[in-house]
């Protein structure tokens, strides 16, 4: 029992830590007091119970009797990609996270969670030992580079098709060429004002 | 003891049974102040996973009602006030009134409240009705209790029928060299520690030799199946230097 527990009460500290910093995800975290959001993590056989506490601390449990309120199931990998706001929807709709039981829950836990800044690779590193779970990140990360790349690319072959071949949108100098326009004719219409001023003063008679 | 009505051990000495709970109570009361400093000294923080596993073999569920015998300074409790959930509710017990307020305030101040009582009992005689409670746990405090079969006997009668017991208690090492290294340990350096923390080394002497005076394993099992406890199990943990005993109320 004791390196299990050990692991259990080191990662419990570790996210509590993080929980302790952050009151927003502990408010809400608090308003799941005493559910049970069971983290069923494939291909290393380990499920993790978090129950959050009165005071948005999670309690960790490696066992529980009866049925969790909801599970979460997924490969380590999956469950990480998953809680970047910006993958969440896209590693669900994959089928890569399963979520059973209370949807709900799972969602606000989800929120909750996502907010923190937890260091994963590290706390994962506990269980699966330093070389894997720094695969496992490095690999993480990969991925992330490739979608920021595709997601990159997209966005410059969108741009290039709505200016150059439709010609919806105007070029990039095209827009500065406008706005240096603008400020010119702005500046002159300032000093013209500035000229009016100056002559109605004048044909009032009094001397400047 | 069973075969002794009148006399009774308070560590290695031979006692009159009217006069132990006040013997015990002279002892907490002494240390309540320093109580979760020297349990993480004399432990080495290990009493953290102790009852860390016996929460889990607890099998608490939301909503549940729990009772929790000579809290302390409520460890136990304030783990499983969280997963009662609000509609729960912990019981935080102690037959000393020192080591209750103590244990209370703790629980206070760290934001507990609507699931939690305090009261102070005598665990041979609960003040609970009969089939009342989910969930009896009493960790590390059996050894103090004077008539070990009453308190059993009146922890099943107020369990409900499918409620189960939870005793954390040190026991008797499963190694011989882990025994001798543990005798030690106990009687030579917990009353030295005793002294430098908590300026009181007899104290501590009574806790070494109270747990040597302790039922062992099988011998609390027994007891708690003639109490009428049933699919009773232990599990040793640290090599034996503490039992989690668990029994049903069928």
């Amino acid at each position: 029992m004791s390196v299990r527990n050990l692991l259990l009460e080191g990662l419990e500290q570790a996210i509590n830590r993080v929980v302790a910093l952050d009151p927003e995800a502990a408010r809400q975290l608090a308003t799941l007091h005493g559910r049970v959001i069971c983290l069923d993590l494939r291909g290393i056989e380990l499920k993790l119970n978090f129950v959050p506490r009165h005071d948005g601390r999670l309690q960790l449990l490696g066992r529980i009797e009866g049925q969790p309120d909801c599970t979460l199931s997924g490969s380590p990998i999956d469950l990480i990609r998953a809680s970047e706001p910006s993958e969440g929807p896209a590693q669900l709709f994959a089928g890569h996270v399963r979520i059973d039981g209370d949807t709900a829950l799972a969602q606000r836990f989800s929120e909750a969670v996502a907010g923190l800044d937890i260091d994963w690779e590290e706390q994962l590193s506990r269980l699966t030992g330093d070389i894997a779970a720094h695969e496992i990140g490095r690999s993480v990360r990969a991925l992330a580079r490739e979608g920021q790349r595709i997601g990159r690319s997209a966005e410059d072959n969108l741009g290039e098709y709505l200016t150059e071949e439709v010609r919806l949108l105007p070029h990039r100098f095209e827009v500065e060429a406008f706005l240096s326009d603008v400020d010119e004719i702005r500046d002159d219409v300032e000093r013209l004002a500035a000229r009016i001023a100056q002559l109605e003063r004048k044909s009032r008679g009094d001397a400047p | 003891m069973a075969d002794d009505k009148q006399r009774t051990h308070f560590g290695y000495r031979a006692v009159d049974a009217d006069d132990k709970a006040s013997l015990v109570r002279g002892v907490f009361d002494s240390v309540a102040s320093k109580y979760d400093l020297m349990n993480d000294l004399m432990s080495f923080g290990v009493h953290r996973l102790w009852k860390r596993f016996a929460v889990e073999l607890a099998g608490i569920r939301q909503g549940q009602r729990v009772l929790d015998l000579a809290s302390g300074t409520g460890d136990l409790v304030d783990r499983m006030a969280d997963l009662v959930g609000p509609q729960g509710l912990v019981l935080m017990t102690d037959i000393n009134a020192a080591m209750l307020r103590v244990g209370r305030d703790r629980m206070i101040d760290r934001g507990h409240g609507g699931n939690l009582a305090f009261v102070q009992v005598d665990a041979e005689a609960l003040p609970f009705p009969d089939d009342s409670l989910d969930l009896i746990t009493i960790a590390f405090g059996l050894r103090n209790v004077t008539d070990k079969d009453a308190a059993l006997r009146a922890m099943y009668r107020a369990l409900k029928p499918g409620g189960r017991a939870l005793i954390l208690e040190f026991s008797k090492p499963v190694s011989k060299p882990l025994e001798k290294l543990y005798d030690l340990y106990s009687f030579r350096v917990l009353p030295k520690m005793g002294d430098l923390v908590a300026n009181d080394a007899e104290s501590y002497r009574y806790l070494a030799e109270s747990i040597r005076m302790h039922p062992d394993q099988a011998t609390l099992k027994a007891m708690m199946e003639n109490a009428g406890f049933e699919r009773c199990d232990v599990h040793n943990l640290t090599g034996g230097i503490v039992a989690a005993h668990r029994g049903f109320k069928i």
